[in-house]
């Protein structure tokens, strides 16, 4: 027996383990409490969030159903509920007998028919069978067909004794083949009557509830009880569970992760946006709930539930258009995406239209993104666009750098075909046989064919560039004009303050040291044009001047005044200080036609042309849009300056007054001291190098740099630019630790994102120059600060984020292949030239002049027209022709074509041929107007017709002509609205008849009355007492208005004229 | 989780009461609400007092001008003397005709039986009649064509919805309402530029209008101070405050100054 070892040195007695395990236990036990602990609070904050939202919902949607059922009550008392209700009721019972007695008939056919169908069906297959046999045997063998026909008429005539129900019981009834045939078919076409019958009796019944909903509809609309409580239950009843939006387009790399397809969870938390539980008809704030203090209850509905309508949750999800890291539900900071691994942080409430701008950075106008619409305007009216590329954008310097090449390509294409025609010919020529020569003939046909099509393309291109030279546009004025135009001292002083001189304009401040600023306005001076000199002007009359600008609607762009008594529109400069710099002649010749150049400009030659070049090949020195070749070489010429500004075709005398007016807007102190320098030929090529570096030439015409590029970033995609490409200098900790450049905290937190990057660059772009050792200015960063404030900050930065490189399907993008592409195409142009400074354009939208103290109240009535319904109301061919000549007349310009009663008049924009194509689709897309246009034809009247129209329009009772301009200028001095003979050539029938019968309802508060006609079974009767020679008509008499206008002649309307004032028509 | 709890405590608290505050502070305040004569207690009779008063004009008022009716021949045929302008209408004794003359103050916790019977304005010889009127949110208003032509009645309101109806001789009265306070709408008729004339809303039963004398009596007027404001075409408003004790009966007197604003 070996020896034992003691037994303390048992390690299990000496060195035992149960307290090590006890502990371990613990620990294990500990660990799974606060694994479980964690799996239902910690790691799924979405659990509280759900539970909360149940409980505050259920408790808000139980006050709801308390207080409609109270309304309901109400409701259902009054005596007009009741009447409603009885009449349901009476309807109902009324088309109780008649219901029951249908009902009994189709339920015996329905007996009949169970009975008949399976000896009808084993018949009919037997029969069936049989025929199929008989046409199987062969013609010749006629005696296997006459024994098969023998069996196939056996078969018919077999019988069938069925028990037939009838009415009162049933009765044995006999049938062969035929019966049962003729009897199913009668069955089935007597319950089909049956059944549209019982529909017809429950008509009324059905009209009557239908009544009773309406009523109830129109005074409590939203919800009713029932279905609130129908919520209520399902909110009762909520799963607290995961929800997810789960998208799987094909091949994408939606939602940011590699080609998954899209997952957000978002509702999981915001529990409100899922429409099963928060349908789209009612909105739900936390005020709502009883938590609007309370910052962690994501329990807010969709504010814009239209917007889902067109952007359905099942397609879009949530992240695609707000950002954010739609999967992650861990912690509301990695779920919103803003952190250092996520690329796509959850944009700010002051940039949620960022998100819109990702798939529509196409369009100029995205209706629900007013913050992006004002970024991009922004972005073209504050100049940022001559210096940074942004397709989409104005470019049509771009395009007609492309359009040259396209033309010089085809030139070559061209050449080579007409070079291979002969070989052909020749080849064919030497063929050995006619097909073969033939072939090479065809061949040689063809090409001279291809070349007459590449001659009409050729054509279109020219076209198109000489379209497009006339679209280029400049934010700024025209340089080489400026010795004409401004006193030499002030353009010192304007590079060095500009904001302080007008805070208003559009023009950012450049940092420029004092001889930067010297050199530069040495070279703006010395370079620009000094003749042919201007026309010397007399004065004119300033407070006529003042009624005209205020009048004529020049403040739909431009404002007076300054401080709290400005005026007007922003889209142009404000004028309150124009006395001080300008030249009374150049202002003149401005307010008379701001196109008007002093030399035009050969982009082939590279210089401006003068009267010697005119002179040498005996042509007087007139350039126009009429006269726009060289006279040296025949190239396009730029005639015209490259500003916006239309010409409102005022008479000299009129500009005279305008100006003089102007030239006495300056401050009584204004002093600007004398600038010898800018003669000085030494500072002209400093000068030179300076304007290319700041870019100048991006926002104005300036003589030999008329071929700049821009001088920025590009910024299409900026939004998409990696954080770390952007420099954020010495600020890069301090904008991850939340700190101002000013060392102040940030409200929000970290700023280091490209939302801190761009509204700091904005704020200051020379921020992150701060701290820098520079000792050479032109390493500085070059620029220049933008005149904006918060809110465009806010704007422009929205924008920015939301241009990024497409992230989503090219399905996403907002492309529309319809006829919304013009729309889309439109919103450029109409932007572009400000039209809504003086339109309604779109339903709901205020135009600049509408907000102007002298259009308010009675005198809107002196406001241009409302364009909502343009496309539909005119002739798109009078449009175009009126959009190219407003004044509609060749001699006589000063004047409004259409409404010349109204003071405000209709300029002359010059615009492109393109332009005028794309405002008229435009119009007509948005009016939902068929393209090309095909005129409706419009009946021609019968004499009698004609002479109860003729009747119709005269008398008292329809007083057209008293406010219709008739071309009697008497009569025309007190006119609110256009003549009839316009309407032939300018309007569209199908409106005219929906204008005369309901203006109201088109323009609501236009001079038109409503209810000239009443309608009187199916078709439109006049109102008022009805003309002797009509009393018998029974046609629709808006319409034979509308047909009379349509044909109406200068000799049918003198001769109303004559007889207004003595027919009577007596009472009816 | 002591240190937790209290946090959550407190928070509770601090989220109560400034829910509770919240709660006071979103009451609709019953003044901006439109249709104010739904709530609140009947005006005693017992105690409520009288403003009377009159409008003066001081100075030589504009001379009204002739209107040229030619272009409506059915209405120059109407009149037998020029017809003049009534932008400024002297009353009796230096006084001013076609005012409207109310009470501003807080009558919110009254109520006030709706006003059901139609007040009338006539087109009538191409001219408004009455020039100047007044009347309840809710009240009908019967727009009347006693000529034999066609007119447009538009109300051009700041406040009101608003409508332009045609009417053509002998066409049934256009029944309307405004439901909105407003001093006051201006009224036009687009056939018939001349043609002119205001309407005041309001929603109570303080105003009136003067007439041929001048004055103007507001019965049944709770106890309180007031503004009593006079509106005027073309001199604009001119305030005066009042307070009437129980039973009370207090004379105002408010002058116009004649400016040559009102002969534009």
């Amino acid at each position: 027996m070996p020896d034992l070892p003691p037994q303390q040195d048992d390690p299990i007695v000496s060195r035992p383990l149960n307290g090590l395990i006890l502990i371990s236990a613990f620990l294990l036990l500990l660990t799974v409490a606060w694994s479980l602990y964690s799996e239902f609070f910690g790691l799924r904050p979405w659990r509280s969030y759900q539970n909360r939202f149940r409980s505050v919902y259920a408790t808000y949607l139980q006050k709801q159903i308390a207080q409609r059922r109270a309304a309901e009550q109400t409701l259902y008392a009054t005596p007009d509920y009741q009447k409603l209700e009885a009449a349901v009721k009476t309807a109902g019972n009324a088309a109780l007998p008649a219901d029951r007695q249908i009902s009994e008939q189709i339920d015996l056919l329905d007996r009949q028919r169970a009975i008949l169908t399976p000896p009808f069906q084993d018949g009919r297959g037997r029969v069936g069978a049989l025929t199929y046999q008989l046409e199987q045997i062969p013609e010749r063998d006629k005696s296997a067909k006459a024994s098969k026909l023998k069996q196939l008429n056996d078969a018919k005539a077999v019988t069938y004794a069925l028990n037939w129900p009838t009415a009162n019981g049933t009765k044995l009834r006999q049938f062969n083949y035929d019966d049962l045939n003729n009897t199913f078919t009668a069955i089935m076409t007597e319950k089909a009557a049956l059944v549209s019958k019982r529909g017809d009796q429950d008509k009324s019944a059905k009209d009557a509830q239908a009544a009773l909903d309406t009523f109830v509809k129109e005074r409590l609309p939203g919800l009713g009880s029932t279905d609130l409580q129908g919520l209520l239950n399902s909110v009762s009843g909520m799963d607290i569970k995961l929800k997810q939006i789960n998208v799987n387009p094909p091949g994408t790399l939606i939602n940011y992760v590699g080609g998954v397809g899209l997952v957000d969870r978002c509702q999981s938390c915001h529990v409100a946006t899922d429409p099963l539980l928060v349908p789209a008809v009612m909105t739900l704030t936390r005020a709502d709930l009883g938590v609007a203090q309370d910052n962690d209850a994501p329990f807010t509905s969709h504010p814009d539930p239209d917007l889902l309508k067109f952007h359905p949750q099942e397609k879009f999800g949530c992240s695609p258009c707000h950002g954010g890291n739609g999967r992650a539900l861990d912690t509301v900071e990695r779920a919103h995406g803003r952190y250092e691994h996520w690329l796509w942080p959850l944009y700010y409430a002051a940039n949620y239209d960022a998100g819109c701008q990702q798939c529509h950075a196409a369009d100029a106008i995205t209706e629900h993104a007013p913050v992006l619409n004002r970024g991009k305007e922004l972005f073209r009216e504050k100049g940022c666009i001559g210096c940074h590329k942004f397709q989409g954008f104005d470019n049509q310097d771009d395009l007609l750098t492309a359009t040259r090449q396209q033309i010089t390509l085809l030139e070559s294409d061209r050449k080579s075909d007409e070079d291979e025609i002969p070989r052909l010919n020749k080849l064919g020529d030497q063929a050995s046989d006619n097909t073969v020569a033939n072939n090479f003939y065809q061949q040689a046909q063809n090409l001279t064919v291809t070349i007459a099509s590449m001659d009409s393309q050729e054509e279109q291109l020219e076209l198109k560039s000489h379209d497009l030279l006339q679209e280029i546009k400049k934010v700024g004025p025209d340089l080489k004009e400026v010795r004409m135009k401004i006193h030499k001292e002030w353009i010192p002083y304007w590079l060095e303050h500009t904001h302080e001189w007008r805070p208003t304009t559009k023009m950012p401040q450049f940092r420029l040291q004092p001889d930067e600023v010297q050199a530069i306005a040495a070279f703006i001076w010395q370079s620009a044009l000094t003749g042919p000199a201007l026309p010397k002007q007399t004065p004119g009359n300033a407070m006529h001047g003042k009624e005209l600008l205020e009048s004529r609607g020049c403040l739909g762009c431009h404002s007076v005044g300054e401080g709290s008594n400005t005026m007007g529109g922003t889209f142009a400069a404000n004028l309150s200080r124009v006395g001080e710099k300008d030249n009374y002649d150049y202002l003149v010749r401005w307010v008379h036609n701001p196109r008007e150049r002093t030399r035009p400009y050969s982009p082939f030659e590279k210089r401006d042309l003068g009267p010697e070049d005119y002179a040498k090949h005996g042509m007087p020195f007139v350039f126009d849009l009429a006269h726009s070749r060289s006279p040296n070489d025949g190239h396009e010429l730029v005639v015209q300056q490259p500003t916006v500004m239309p010409s409102l075709r005022l008479s000299i005398e009129d500009s005279r007054d305008i100006a003089s007016y102007l030239i006495a807007l300056k401050r009584p102190d204004a002093h600007f001291d004398p600038a010898d320098f800018m003669d000085d030929p030494k500072l002209k090529d400093k000068g030179k190098a300076l304007v290319q570096f700041y870019g100048c030439a991006g926002c104005h015409e300036i003589a030999g740099l008329e071929d700049e590029g821009r001088v920025g970033t590009e910024l299409t995609n900026e939004g998409s630019k990696p954080i770390e490409r952007l420099d954020f200098a010495l600020f890069t900790e301090d904008a991850k630790r939340g700190i101002e450049p000013d060392g102040k905290k940030t409200t929000r937190g970290p700023w280091y994102d490209l939302k801190g990057f761009f509204e700091h660059k904005l704020a200051n772009p020379a921020v992150y120059d701060i701290g820098k050792y520079k000792p050479n200015p032109l390493d500085r960063l070059r620029m220049p600060r933008p005149n904006v404030n918060g809110d465009d900050i806010d704007a422009i930065t929205t924008m920015l984020l939301g241009s990024t490189d497409a992230s989503l399907p090219p399905d996403y993008m907002y492309k529309p292949a319809d006829d919304r592409a013009g729309i889309q195409k439109g919103w450029w142009i109409v932007t572009k030239y400000n039209c809504m400074g003086c339109h309604q354009i779109d339903i709901g939208q205020k135009s600049v002049l509408m907000g102007l103290p002298m259009y308010q109240g009675e005198d809107k009535i002196n406001l241009p027209p409302v364009l909502t319904s343009e496309g539909a109301r005119v002739n798109p061919e009078w449009l175009k022709n009126f959009l190219a000549n407003p004044a509609l007349s060749t001699t006589d310009l000063n004047r409004d074509g259409v409404r010349s009663y109204l003071q405000v008049r209709m300029p002359t924009f010059f615009f492109s041929d393109d332009e005028i194509r794309t405002l008229v689709l435009f119009f007509e897309a948005l009016s939902h107007q068929a393209e090309p246009f095909i005129p409706q034809k419009v009946e021609p009247l019968s004499t009698t017709e004609a002479g109860m129209a003729r009747a119709l329009f005269t008398s008292t009772a329809a007083p057209c002509l008293k406010c219709h301009a008739t071309g009697e200028p008497a009569h025309d001095k007190n006119a609110t609205a256009p003549n009839f003979l316009l309407a032939k050539d300018r309007l569209r029938p199908a409106w005219t008849g929906r204008w005369i019968t309901n203006p109201q309802l088109i323009i609501p508060g236009t001079a038109m009355p409503s209810g000239l006609f009443r309608r009187e079974n199916d078709h439109w009767v006049f109102s008022g007492p009805i003309p002797e020679n009509m009393r018998t008509y029974s046609g629709d008499h808006a319409d034979l208005l509308v047909r009379y206008m349509f044909t109406l002649t200068p000799e049918e309307q003198r001769l109303l004229l004559g007889r207004t004032t003595t027919t009577t028509a007596r009472g009816n | 989780m002591n240190k937790s709890l209290w946090y959550f405590a407190a928070a509770v608290t601090l989220a109560a009461a400034m829910m509770s505050c919240g709660g006071k502070g979103s009451q609709p305040s019953e003044t901006a609400a439109p249709a104010a004569n739904t709530a609140g207690k009947p005006v005693d009779s017992a105690t409520a007092g009288t403003v009377t008063g009159s409008i003066k004009l001081d100075g030589t008022p504009p001379k009204p001008r002739n209107i040229n009716m030619a272009a409506e021949p059915n209405c120059a045929k109407a009149h037998t003397t020029p017809v003049q302008t009534e932008d400024v209408v002297p009353g009796d004794g230096g006084t001013l005709q076609n005012v409207i003359v109310y009470l501003k103050g807080d009558f919110s916790q009254y109520s006030f039986p709706p006003a059901t019977s139609p007040v009338t304005i006539d087109q009538k010889g191409c001219q408004y009649h009455p020039h100047v009127l007044a009347l309840e949110t809710g009240e009908p208003l019967s727009v009347v064509n006693s000529d034999q032509t066609t007119h447009n009645i538009h109300p051009v309101p700041k406040d009101n919805r608003e409508w332009n109806e045609s009417q053509p001789p002998g066409a049934q009265p256009i029944m309307q309402t405004f439901a909105r306070p407003e001093v006051a709408i201006p009224v036009k008729c687009n056939v018939h530029p001349w043609m002119k004339a205001y309407i005041g809303v309001f929603n109570n039963p303080y105003f009136e209008v003067t007439g041929k004398d001048g004055s103007f009596t507001i019965k049944n007027v709770p106890p309180g101070t007031y503004t009593v404001t006079a509106w005027h075409e073309a001199y604009g408003t001119s305030d005066q405050m009042v307070t009437i004790g129980p039973s009370e009966s207090k004379s105002v007197t408010i002058t116009f100054k004649a400016t040559s604003a009102a002969s534009d």
